[in-house]
């Protein structure tokens, strides 16, 4: 692949990486005040993990695992409520002072973003991990029902 | 309580099949055993403590009606303590039954695990919607659990008869629960009025037909003894105590709206009388001990539809009564065969006997249950078959002779197929009198004698049958546990209850002579055991469900390959013209009046790029060029969101495309630089269709801003947001907390999405490889 024998390419990615993860945690945590959010966090990780692994800086990252993950966690935080009689989804916020940072607010929304955002992340993995094996592997041979 | 004891055995689930991957099967049927017990326990604590009938509700879509709900009550208690207890105890048999490197060790327990849920939520289930759903989750895990010998032919085939006949039943079931609702019926089962007219009609035989399915009556009956390919736990708890009960269940709650209806006594006493007889003719008929059962099993429940439809009172006390010692009785038996099987290798009392004095603590359990099933005292099945005969004899004129008289001689045949099953497996034949061959007369060899016992197994088949006896002598409590789901079902059921000695009633007289000419019977043909034809008759009517079954399967392959053809072109086509289909709709909604060119005017420039770049990505030939067209598009919507003041669209599309970007960069390096030629037919249909598609995008939301209906509730939202959701982040605060149930299932969507493309991805991977 191009990507992988760039140096621009891979420099490139390897100096952006923290950057961009820093976006993406800031989007994650942001969301509740100011735009952002778990579907845009998972975008940008998304994008972040794939460009390193087009570029050979990582091995790919299990989509199905983050699929799962996130599916579990979000069940858990849609279902977590019922056990103590209040209703399915019910938001849970808790607000604490903590030194340095100040008055810190959060709630159960927190972990619902971060099932979101783990299975944005996971998408967005397993598509462009399934384009780059079809792509892959339409180099081996014409495919069938596509034009060639 | 119901949605702890609900997550409990959703837990269960995950937790018996990390168990069954890990340390096998055993260990995960004692995982998913938990949860079963539990809520057993709790059902038959609340029964002995009282009722207190409590309805909770989860609400999905409100202006739909569409909910959750569930109720305790005398009949779901009931109803919970049999199936989460005898599950819970048929679990513990299913360790003991499977050796413990059986195969399915995840599949297993899971399906059991999620059939016994499935059941839990349909005994609970207030709503008929709740009904309807979690009855097609009993027929699906069925078919799984049916099915578990997935490598023998035959096992799969009755896995499929049985999955097509039940969900069959079910479209019935919903289009009768829609047509009753329609009638005026409300969508609570505990509720129903009467109703009257074609519709009650209509809706009565739809509901029947739904029941019969399920309750395996004549003629749908012949899923029943093919599903005997599952293995015995499996028989024991879906086709005795539990899922063939759901057909039953369903008659006695709907039973009140249909009081007026003739249509629903007719042929409901049709279904169940063919039943009855029918079936106890085909336990007569056969020598495999399942089959027996499975065959007394359409029986019984034709006594039990047959009472239901009657709907006296009475009728509907004994069915009630007939409905809990059935339940004990049959698993139970059903237990003790699958004993015998594991133990001598086979369960045919052509090629078993004398195992009375082999197997003495089996054989007493199986005459315990046996002698409930035959309705002799003292134990439940008795006053049960009592109440059942009283009722019947309290009707007159041709009621009296046809259903009275089909009720006495089933009830005869019901004592003969048990004398005969039990002779056939405990006699000795060198016994006086026996007249059975001294050898195994088909296969020519001695009788079997059983392997080291299994403890397990015949606990559990003597707690079931003993609590037939247990229930005998505490028939007060019985009576304090019957009454009130009776009365549930048929207010005039309150007049009645269960006598331990009736004294010299008629019925007994009656009951007598069904005893003693049943028993002779059975053992005349308890002596010809062996000598009979050895061919194993099929269930009428098995072929043509055959048949069915085969017709549906070509004709669906058939679809699927016209349908599925595999060409992404053509796919795209046909998405795109039934959107453009959708779309016919708004052109009657069109006006002008509200069309303004632009609020500002850099909207006009931004949609002037964008209108060139489509135009340009039309045209362009390479594909680099294309994509960037896309690209630049897409910058310029999110310029417009900008200039509408929503930054979270303007972050979002801007990620999107960034993404996107991503992806043309992995893939147009594999690609040609140029688009491939395209003959000009196809060339015009793709103009075509392209103008069509955006010709209803542009009508759509002209006819959207033509005719605003009311204002944004942005107040509201925003309080909500600050206020409950505690975020100044209004859209986010919709999406994970005002609206995350809508979030949920999108997210849903996208996991189901990534999925589809993790399995096209690998079965590209495994075709190039191979």
């Amino acid at each position: 692949m191009i990507a992988s024998r760039s140096p621009v390419v891979r420099l490139g990615i390897r100096s952006a990486t923290p950057l961009a993860l820093m976006l993406g945690v800031y989007l994650l945590f942001a969301g509740h005040n100011n735009p952002g959010g778990g579907f845009s966090a998972g975008l940008v990780f998304g994008a972040v993990v794939t460009l390193r692994t087009v570029a050979g800086l990582q091995r790919p990252l299990h989509a199905r695992q983050l699929v799962a993950g996130g599916m579990l966690l979000a069940a858990l935080v849609a279902l977590a409520p019922i056990m103590w009689g209040a209703e399915l989804l019910d938001q849970i916020v808790v607000a604490g002072e903590l030194p340095v940072l100040g008055t810190i607010k959060s709630g159960s929304a927190l972990p619902f973003d971060i099932a979101v955002t783990a299975i944005v992340v996971g998408l967005v993995v397993a598509l462009l991990d399934g384009l780059a094996t079809v792509a892959a592997t339409r180099a081996a041979g014409p495919v069938e029902g596509e034009p060639s | 309580m119901i949605w702890v004891f609900l997550l409990l055995h959703l837990v269960g689930l995950a937790a018996s099949a990390a168990a069954g991957w890990r340390w096998g099967i055993r260990a995960g049927l004692a995982v998913a055993s938990f949860a079963p017990a539990v809520t057993g326990v709790w059902a038959i604590e609340e029964l002995i403590l009282g009722v207190e009938p409590v309805v909770t509700e989860l609400v999905w879509v409100e202006r739909l009606g569409l909910s959750l709900r569930f109720r305790v009550d005398a009949v779901s208690l009931l109803m919970t303590a049999l199936v989460s207890g005898i599950g819970a105890l048929l679990f513990l048999y299913a360790i003991s039954y499977f050796d413990a490197a059986s195969a399915g060790a995840i599949r297993f327990p899971v399906a059991l695990l999620g059939f016994s849920a499935s059941m839990l939520g349909l005994v609970l289930a207030e709503s008929a919607w709740t009904l309807f759903i979690f009855w097609e989750l009993t027929s699906i895990t069925s078919f799984v659990l049916v099915a578990h010998k997935n490598t023998d032919a035959a096992a799969l085939q009755a896995a499929r008869r049985a999955l097509m006949i039940t969900a069959g039943g079910g479209l019935a079931l919903l289009v009768g629960l829609l047509v009753l609702e329609r009638a005026g019926g409300v969508a609570n089962l505990t509720d129903l009025a009467p109703v009257d007219g074609t519709s009650a009609t209509l809706a009565a035989v739809l509901l029947l037909v739904a029941a019969a399915t399920k309750s395996a009556q004549v003629p749908f009956h012949v899923w029943l003894p093919g599903a005997m390919a599952a293995p015995t736990p499996v028989s024991a708890y879906l086709h005795s105590a539990t899922m063939v009960k759901a057909g039953v269940l369903l008659m006695a709650l709907a039973g009140p709206a249909f009081v007026q209806s003739a249509t629903w006594e007719i042929l409901g006493l049709a279904f169940g009388i063919t039943s009855m007889v029918w079936g106890a003719i085909g336990a007569l008929r056969h020598t495999d001990a399942k089959l027996i059962l499975a065959w007394g099993t359409v029986s019984q429940l034709g006594l039990l539809v047959t009472l239901l439809a009657l709907g006296t009172g009475k009728a509907v006390f004994a069915a009630t009564s007939l409905f809990l010692a059935h339940a004990l009785f049959k698993a139970a038996l059903f237990a003790v065969v699958g004993e015998i099987d594991v133990r001598t290798g086979s369960r045919d009392i052509a090629h078993v006997a004398g195992l009375g004095r082999a197997m003495p603590a089996t054989a007493a359990v199986a005459a315990l249950a046996g002698l409930s099933m035959a309705g002799v005292p003292p134990l439940l099945g008795f006053p049960a078959k009592e109440a059942a005969i009283e009722a019947v004899l309290a009707l007159d004129g041709v009621r009296l002779v046809v259903v009275g008289g089909a009720v006495i001689g089933s009830a005869m045949l019901t004592v003969a197929y048990t004398v005969r099953l039990l002779v056939g497996l405990f006699g000795s034949a060198t016994g006086p009198g026996s007249g059975r061959s001294t050898v195994d007369l088909v296969a020519g060899r001695p009788y079997p004698l059983p392997s080291a016992p299994r403890p397990v197994m015949t606990i559990v088949a003597a707690i079931l049958a003993g609590l037939g006896l247990v229930g005998y002598i505490v028939l007060q409590a019985v009576n304090a546990v019957v009454g009130p789901a009776a009365v549930a079902f048929n207010d005039s059921a309150d007049a009645y209850e269960l006598l331990r000695w009736p004294g010299f009633t008629f019925a007994l007289t009656v009951s007598s002579i069904v005893i003693v000419a049943g028993g002779a019977l059975g053992s005349v043909l308890a002596a010809r055991i062996g000598r009979e034809s050895a061919a194993v008759p099929r269930p009428l009517g098995a072929e043509a469900a055959d048949r069915l079954l085969d017709g549906i399967l070509v004709a669906s392959r058939r679809v699927i390959g016209k349908v599925q053809h595999g060409s992404l072109p053509l796919y795209l086509t046909a998405m795109v013209a039934t959107v453009v289909l959708a779309g016919i709709p708004f052109v009657s909604a069109l006006s002008g009046t509200r069309l303004v060119a632009w609020d500002r005017p850099l909207q006009m420039a931004l949609a002037v790029v964008i209108v060139a770049s489509a135009v340009t990505g039309t045209t362009v030939q390479s594909r680099l060029g294309a994509a960037l067209t896309l690209g630049s598009i897409g910058i310029c919507v999110s310029g417009l969101f900008v200039l509408h003041g929503a930054p979270d669209l303007v972050l979002t599309q801007l990620l999107v495309e960034t993404v996107v970007v991503v992806g043309f960069v992995i893939g147009l390096g594999h690609l040609a630089r140029r688009f491939p030629d395209a003959p000009d037919a196809w060339q015009a249909v793709r103009i075509v269709v392209s103008l069509l598609i955006g010709g209803v995008v542009v009508v759509g939301l002209v006819a959207a801003g033509a005719d605003p209906t009311g204002i944004a509730p942005v107040a509201e939202l925003t309080r909500q947001a600050i206020d409950e959701g505690g975020g100044n982040n209004i859209v986010n605060v919709i999406l994970t907390d005002i609206r995350a149930l809508d979030t949920l299932g999108e997210i849903v969507v996208l996991a189901v999405v990534a999925v589809g493309i993790l399995a096209l991805a690998n079965v590209r991977r495994m075709e190039v490889t191979s």
